[in-house]
């Protein structure tokens, strides 16, 4: 077996970010024995200072969305977050009778927390986008029902890189009375958000989309009007009891550092990933048939999602071992089932199989993306070479 | 970019361009003999129309995700003297395809009567979550001597 000569190219920093490195000098004194080392509930002058440090990453991740740092709660990650707030939110108001409103084509952790929702009596509806990926805020309020309790609509889409109009759809459902959950996991820091403006009741967060550390995130939960949540966690009542557990100060910073970072350098990192977005688009081109999915006039910076006719998705992916791209959502093998964000838009099998999600972030380099684009135009030339339904 | 970014960096301007020249990298640990007939895909491709002698055979479908087609030139005796193959699929079916149009050459049809699945599988080490990729070949090749027969009567 041949090894690559050089590490891959990595394009998907939609599935994760490595850590910045002003991000771990942040990080790393709270790991040694100085006195930040403390638990930051102790009462004493160690614990008062790794207090401190946890309250300024609050106010650092609550400055990047508008938002008051008595409105932010740590979790363990966008995944927690999501479930926090959605299972949170209806077991508060009561299950029984109540209505959820979601999309398909959100992420697995929300889907799979209504689908055990509906197991205990929830209702729950879930919208079809467009085939451009968008639920328009339309769609919404027409799903709603006197019962409704919350719809749960993703910022930005981690398949396809849509952005949802959040800031229409939530004046009208604060109008309505209905709580908004919104998954900002791939939003934060690569479109604006300003919640003292969008009226947002609980909105989930993850640093390690972010170029923070893994196993930290958090949830915005609103406090005028106050958005009641029934904690998951039960224990020590940290997190105005919405979720106990000690803090872990050195991710929390983390954390913190890397919004800071995203609040003084996500407008014009947006900018620059777009151009490699729209880069790769246009090194594509070279190549017939392809289709990009999303909605090319809604997109967010960092994400490019394409199908490939004529080419099968395993061959694809095992012809490319030195991009590091994705393809549905994260696997091990590179046989997988279609992406249902792609099948949800309407796209069939086939194509939805044989198809690419390139995200780019702080690292990517225009060499790297025309390097990339040149690599995937060969691949996919030759295995249509190959290919019995190519002519 | 950032200079104070943690992971080492690469020249990515140096030698990426010559990524034909790069052999390919077995990441997800295909068989070596799926692998390399999956890189190399001898034989890939189909005999011009005007060839003469050429049969066909056909079997998958998109669907499946998996389509083989075969074409064989045979001689006055009836023995293959080229063989083409084109596959959509995983690397196991294009790597099948490669292996019956390479193994296919000199033979005549009693030959190749009798090819199964169970000695693709063993001579592609193809495990048995891929059995389909090589009843595919098994197929095609069938579909292929069916026509060759037909032509003949």
């Amino acid at each position: 077996m041949t090894t690559a000569a050089h590490p891959p190219i990595y394009l998907d920093y939609a599935a994760s970010t490595p850590l910045d490195r002003r991000v771990l000098d942040a990080m790393l004194p709270l790991m040694v024995e100085d006195g930040l080392h403390a638990n930051p509930a102790s009462s004493h002058g160690p614990g008062f200072r790794a207090r401190a440090a946890v309250e300024k990453a609050r106010a650092q991740v609550a400055a990047l969305i508008g938002a008051e740092p008595g409105e932010i709660i740590w979790t363990s990650g966008a995944t927690e977050s999501n479930n926090l707030a959605i299972k949170g939110a209806l077991e508060f108001r009561g299950l029984t009778q109540a209505h959820v409103v979601t999309s398909r084509t959100e992420h697995k952790c929300v889907l799979d927390t209504c689908r055990h929702l509906e197991t205990r009596g929830v209702r729950v509806t879930y919208l079809k986008p467009g085939a451009l990926g968008l639920v328009t805020p339309e769609q919404v309020i027409d799903a709603l029902t006197p019962d409704t309790a919350l719809v749960s609509l993703m910022w930005v889409n981690n398949e396809i890189g849509t952005v949802h109009e959040i800031e229409r759809l939530a004046p009208l459902l604060r109008e309505r009375g209905v709580l908004f959950h919104v998954d900002a996991a791939q939003a934060a820091g690569r479109v604006a958000i300003d919640l003292s403006q969008v009226p947002v009741d609980l909105m989930s967060l993850s640093a390690h989309k972010a170029y923070g550390p893994k196993g930290i995130g958090a949830l915005f939960v609103r406090r005028r009007p106050r958005a009641r949540l029934a904690p998951q966690i039960h224990g020590g009542g940290h997190e105005q009891g919405m979720r106990s557990g000690t803090l872990a100060p050195h991710q929390i910073v983390g954390m913190g550092a890397a919004f800071e970072i995203l609040q003084r350098e996500g407008a014009a990192e947006a900018q620059r990933l777009a151009a490699l977005r729209d880069r790769l688009w246009a090194g594509l081109q070279s190549l017939p048939q392809l289709h990009r999915n999303g909605d090319p006039t809604r997109s967010a910076p960092h994400v490019l999602n394409v199908s490939f006719e004529g080419v099968e998705g395993e061959s694809l992916r095992a012809s490319l071992p030195d991009l590091a791209v994705s393809s549905g959502s994260a696997c091990s093998s590179a046989t997988q089932e279609p992406s249902y964000v792609l099948r949800a838009l309407g796209r069939d099998d086939e194509l939805a199989n044989a198809s690419l999600r390139f995200s780019v972030g702080r690292r990517s380099t225009e060499a790297e993306i025309d390097a990339a684009a040149a690599r995937v135009c060969q691949q996919v030339r030759r295995l249509r070479e190959i290919s019995a339904l190519w002519d | 970019m950032n200079e104070s970014m943690s992971l080492p960096t690469h020249d990515a301007d140096h030698d990426r361009d010559d990524a034909s020249e790069a052999a390919l990298l077995n990441a997800f640990g295909y068989p070596e003999p799926v692998w390399q007939r999956f890189v190399d895909a001898p034989r890939a491709g189909r005999f011009d129309a005007s060839t003469p002698g050429v049969v066909s055979g056909r079997a998958g479908t998109p669907a499946a995700r998996s389509v083989l087609s075969l074409q064989m030139q045979f001689d006055e005796h009836g023995r293959v003297v080229d063989a083409r193959f084109r596959a959509y699929g995983c690397p196991s079916s294009i790597a099948v395809g490669a292996w019956i149009a390479e193994w296919s050459l000199g033979r005549s049809t009693d030959d190749m009567t009798g090819l199964s699945a169970s000695t693709l599988r063993r001579e592609l080490e193809i495990p048995e979550d891929r059995a389909h990729c090589a009843l595919m070949g098994e197929d095609a090749l069938r579909d292929l001597l069916n026509r060759y027969r037909e032509k003949l009567t």
